[in-house]
């Protein structure tokens, strides 16, 4: 195997660096035009395939700073931070860390929250599906005992606390939205993303119904979790959120302790 | 587990075709999709893919496990995965390629060729078996398009898979586009390399378009098959016999009744020898 080994390290160092390539006339048929021009073939499928993957995952940036711009990015991501998998669908995890380093976004500052968002929608898009339940079965608690409860939230379900109004960006851009196409960049606010069915939602959430929903995504029971929120915001408004949650289908069912477990 | 009869034609499902081919269901004896695009857990991929899966025959194809990586440092959660879709979906047919694709933690998410050695065999030999006895099922290795060519070389690619198909069981998907770009690339003769090959181990057969660039011949999987590519489809439907065909289309997709236009002439060419094939 050492000898395989050795060609595939020249050939991956070939792919990486047209520079590196050494000779490859010694272990390649042709001479070191051709094979040179051959090489070229294998380094663009490279790209074309990391850069579709993540033009895929982040259709909204893509739109925002056009397919020109943004295949440039896409270049020097995957330059930084590799493919590292045959699942291109986990091609993009560090693209929101990197839009925030890199100079010439510099002057996109929301780049980075939108980039959270969307892997977040991307995560949720193939998230598990969630189980069918009776909500019901939540009202028919004692009231002593429901602050006890800790939600089941659906798979993919996710908070993103951002700096700037991204969760009206995403939804602007998505194909079939015919209102204002504007932004109110003074607005800070929270997004929630979750599924409903096969379908991926963003809602926007006020300062407490963020903390609300993050707390009780660790783990936190909804007393809790509705302490911390009263707290962020004396105006939090738990029966209203509850509601929106149960009907979207973000919470998909509950559990509580036995009487008496701490 | 269902078996497909030899005589029968797919083609890729495609997202653009998914609402037409569920509401019209056209007659088609399979129907194919990568594999990595459904290593997910749920959702509108998955659902659309079971849906698939109730109406029709499918075929697992993939193209990121690199069976042929001197180093196996990726494909441990590789195969997880798809074991994991391979439970859920039950495909009739399972493929993977003779190629590699990463190395060292990285991947590079093309098809990189092999040299068509004796080492190799004996590593493919060792991957193919592994990747059998987790799935607990024969699998299908495509022949692959190449770019370049090693100096190192000890038979040819068909003569490799041919032999790899001998010793581990699995089984050869012959892909008639991809052995026509390599002949005309390298100047050898495709049908000396459909005379390696032994009938039975042929489990399916691909046929796709290329483009030429710059005197080279391209795999793009793009266009409509060749008439060079139908003739030697004739002739490997002539000496391996009818197998089931796809019709590989992954760019700039036609409408649909363009897919069921080729699949349709796939059959026919099929049908067309299978009176006179060897018993």
């Amino acid at each position: 195997m050492a000898e395989l080994l050795a060609l595939q390290r020249r050939f991956a160092g070939a792919l990486l660096d047209a520079d590196a390539a050494g000779q490859p006339e010694t272990w390649l048929c042709g001479d070191a035009q051709l094979i040179e021009q051959r090489l070229a073939i294998y380094r663009g499928n490279v790209l074309a395939a990391t850069t579709k993957a993540l033009g895929a995952a982040y259709q909204v940036i893509r739109q925002v700073v056009g397919a020109t711009f943004f295949d440039g990015l896409a270049h020097a991501y995957q330059r930084q931070v590799p493919s590292a998998s045959g699942d291109l669908a986990e091609h993009g995890a560090g693209f929101a860390d990197f839009v925030a380093e890199f100079p010439h976004t510099a002057s996109l500052p929301y780049l980075p929250d939108l980039a959270r968002l969307e892997w977040a929608v991307h995560v949720a898009y193939g998230a598990s599906d969630a189980p069918a339940w009776q909500p019901n079965a939540l009202a028919q608690l004692a009231p002593a005992r429901q602050s006890d409860i800790r939600f089941d939230w659906a798979a993919g379900t996710a908070v993103v606390d951002a700096g700037y109004p991204v969760a009206h960006v995403w939804r602007i851009h998505q194909a079939g939205f015919d209102g204002e196409f504007k932004v109110d960049w003074s607005v800070r606010e929270s997004a929630l993303v979750s599924r409903d069915g096969l379908l991926v939602v963003v809602s926007t959430l006020l300062a407490g119904e963020g903390c609300f929903v993050a707390s009780s995504l660790a783990g936190a029971t909804m007393g809790a979790s509705a302490e911390r929120a009263l707290a962020a915001d004396p105006g939090f408004d738990l029966g209203q959120l509850l509601g929106r949650l149960v009907a979207s289908h973000a919470i998909c069912g509950f559990s509580i302790d036995k009487e008496g477990t701490p | 587990m269902k078996t497909l009869s030899d005589m029968v034609v797919g083609i890729g499902l495609r997202q653009p075709h998914y609402r037409e081919v569920f509401e019209h269901r056209p007659a088609l004896g399979f129907l194919e999709v990568h594999s990595e695009n459904f290593f997910l857990d749920g959702g509108a991929s998955m659902h659309a893919l079971e849906r698939a899966r109730a109406a029709y025959p499918i075929s697992l194809h993939g193209v990121g496990l690199s069976l042929g990586s001197a180093d196996d440092a990726l494909a441990q959660r590789h195969l997880a995965k798809l074991k994991r879709l391979v439970d859920r979906i039950e495909p009739a047919l399972v493929s993977e390629h003779l190629s590699w694709s990463g190395l060292g933690g990285q991947h590079f998410n093309d098809l990189l060729p092999l040299p068509h050695t004796h080492e190799v065999l004996a590593l493919l030999v060792q991957r193919v078996d592994r990747v059998q006895n987790l799935l607990k099922r024969r699998i299908l290795v495509e022949n692959v398009s190449a770019y370049v060519q090693y100096r190192e070389r000890d038979m040819s690619e068909t003569a490799l898979l041919d032999e790899l198909a001998r010793r581990s069981g699995c089984g050869i998907l012959l892909d008639v586009n991809n052995l026509y770009v390599n002949a005309v690339n390298f100047g050898f003769d495709p049908i000396a390399c459909l005379d390696e090959l032994t009938p039975a181990a042929i489990g399916e057969m691909h046929l796709a378009g290329h483009t030429e660039v710059d005197s080279c011949l391209i795999d793009t999987h793009g266009a409509r098959v060749s008439d060079a590519v139908w003739a030697l489809y004739e002739a490997a439907c002539r000496r391996l016999g009818p197998k089931p065909t796809l019709i590989e289309w992954d760019t700039d997709l036609p409408a649909l009744e363009v897919l069921l236009g080729e699949a349709a002439t796939a059959g026919a060419v099929a049908a067309r020898t299978a009176e006179v094939c060897c018993g």
